[in-house]
């Protein structure tokens, strides 16, 4: 196992960036990826609707306001979004920006998961960036283990 | 002039998109596009077998991404290279943009009103702007039966606001097309450009937008030029204006064949506009047929004219395209 941690968020981590940083120190033919959060949806209504209403508070202009008030449930269910994004030693390795509270990535020298990109996975420092782009339970908690497969069962 | 028809802001499942970027490709080619710019968020890994889906599907495809960021959704295209979207601040967002125009790209704010967080993350535009030049492109019309969403009659607000303020900024529709889904609502085309100088097809409609050389609608191809002491200027071109007292002459051409089929309006009288920092500057109706329309404008207190066709879509009173400016500026004198 080159990493594996977990974390506790809360709404003001919204808008963070939390980096884990792993070494690959021996020739692996994959790397592998599992991310999970949750919960992922906040299925209090009431909690929501305010959080609804300071959302249209801020984003939609006055006028228009009233009608969209009333209509605050097409915004349900609000949800949390946690998003991944990978660098090698010389790079990044692209992102994974999907909606999924679990996610199974991979990367290797000819293929990668959809967001990722393949390439030689070089020794050194790496780094996986968890970007908080909302949290809006009370708690959100998170694991990231990540792993390689040996060069010669691949 | 070649007008590419372009749809200029999409996603595949390398983001949140649910389609190949073939799947993609052939769907816009069904629905008459020329080209795509494929915007994945914060990742470029979809552009892997581009070559391949342009060759297939004979639609070009402009490598993108859209900054998909805490503080706002930045559309970014023309690149080859990934520029890093996570380091940027809310008060940072001319660095980011900066390195973009680095790297051979542009900036466009996408869908600047839609609601933010947490209902949508980020898609509200927070980043401060201090020098509104360094933006290229506005995506006024975003989604489908854009022009009457309140949101993107704000965000073309804005960009009339940033032109009357003396700023030469593009305006894009963009759908941000997730999915291949049939929808009744009219589709917005950004039709771009093309010069006659070197490179790609993709590079070309690039520098179209850089250059302003764009027209939007949901049906006929509305295009304009102006004509000052004999010399003609397109779209995204400035008029040197040699004395206040001198009439502009617009040509304004409206062509329906323009992806024929493929869209549908009823028939009618439209009303062409031409609109500046004063408002209507002219208008007159236009009937359901190819034409050329002549205005005569005085060229005095013009900084920037458009044409605007407006109709009625669906039931609703709306506009059908709008160009991009011509911009005017007076000679300097001794
Ligand atoms: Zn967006
Ligand atoms: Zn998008």
């Amino acid at each position: 196992m080159l990493l594996n941690v977990s974390g506790q968020l809360a709404p003001i981590d919204s808008k963070r960036h939390i980096t884990h940083q792993f070494r690959l120190d021996k020739p692996a033919a994959a790397i592998q990826i599992r991310f999970a959060y949750g919960p992922k949806l906040l299925e209090d209504d009431g909690q929501a609707k305010e959080l609804i209403m300071i959302s249209i508070g801020s984003y939609i202009a006055p006028e228009q306001q009233s009608p969209v008030r009333e209509g605050w449930r097409r915004y349900l269910p609000l949800k949390n979004l946690l998003t991944l994004s990978i660098d090698d030693p010389d790079g990044y390795r692209g992102a994974c920006h999907r909606h999924d509270a679990e996610q199974n990535l991979f990367l290797s020298e000819q293929e990668a998961s959809d967001g990722l990109l393949s390439g030689k996975l070089a020794l050194g420092e790496w780094s996986v960036t968890i970007s908080v782009h909302s949290v809006v339970t009370e708690h959100c908690s998170y694991e990231l283990s990540i792993w390689t497969e040996e060069a010669d069962t691949a | 002039m070649r007008w590419l028809a372009s749809e200029l802001h999409t996603h595949t499942f390398h983001s949140d998109g649910r389609q190949t970027l073939r799947k993609l490709a052939s769907g816009a080619a069904k629905l008459g596009f020329d080209c795509i710019a494929l915007t994945d968020h914060n990742t470029m890994s979809g552009l892997g077998d581009s070559e391949l889906i342009e060759r297939e599907t004979g639609v070009v495809i402009i490598p993108g991404m859209e900054w998909t960021t805490f503080y706002g959704h930045m559309v970014t295209i023309g690149l080859q290279d990934f520029v890093d979207w996570r380091k940027t601040g809310q008060s940072e967002i001319h660095e980011g943009i900066s390195m973009v125009h680095g790297r051979g790209g542009l900036a466009g704010m996408a869908h600047p009103f839609r609601i933010g967080s947490p209902v949508c993350t980020g898609c509200y535009w927070e980043y401060e702007i201090k020098d509104w030049n360094d933006l290229d492109y506005i995506e006024v019309w975003s989604g489908t039966f854009a022009s009457v969403k309140p949101e993107n009659r704000r965000a073309f607000a804005l960009w009339t606001d940033r032109l009357n303020a003396g700023i030469r900024i593009a305006a894009t529709s963009g759908r941000d097309w997730h999915e291949q889904a049939n929808t009744d609502e009219p589709l917005s085309v950004t039709y771009l450009g093309l010069d006659d100088e070197p490179g790609t097809i993709s590079q070309k409609a690039v520098r179209a937008l850089a250059q302003g050389r764009v027209s939007v609608t949901v049906g006929p191809l509305v295009t304009m030029e102006a004509e000052a002491a004999g010399a003609l200027y397109g779209i995204g071109e400035s008029v040197t204006v040699q004395n206040g007292a001198d009439l502009i002459q617009l040509h304004v051409k409206i062509d329906f064949s323009v992806r024929q089929t493929l869209w549908e309006l009823p028939k009618q009288d439209f009303t062409l506009k031409i609109t500046g920092i004063s408002g209507t500057l002219a208008q007159c109706a236009a009937g359901f047929a190819d034409q050329l329309y002549g205005f005569s404008i005085p060229a005095y207190g013009l900084i920037w004219a458009r044409a605007e066709l407006w109709g009625v879509v669906k039931g609703v009173r709306t506009m059908v395209a709008f160009t991009n400016a011509i911009y005017f500026e007076p000679v300097a004198t001794e």
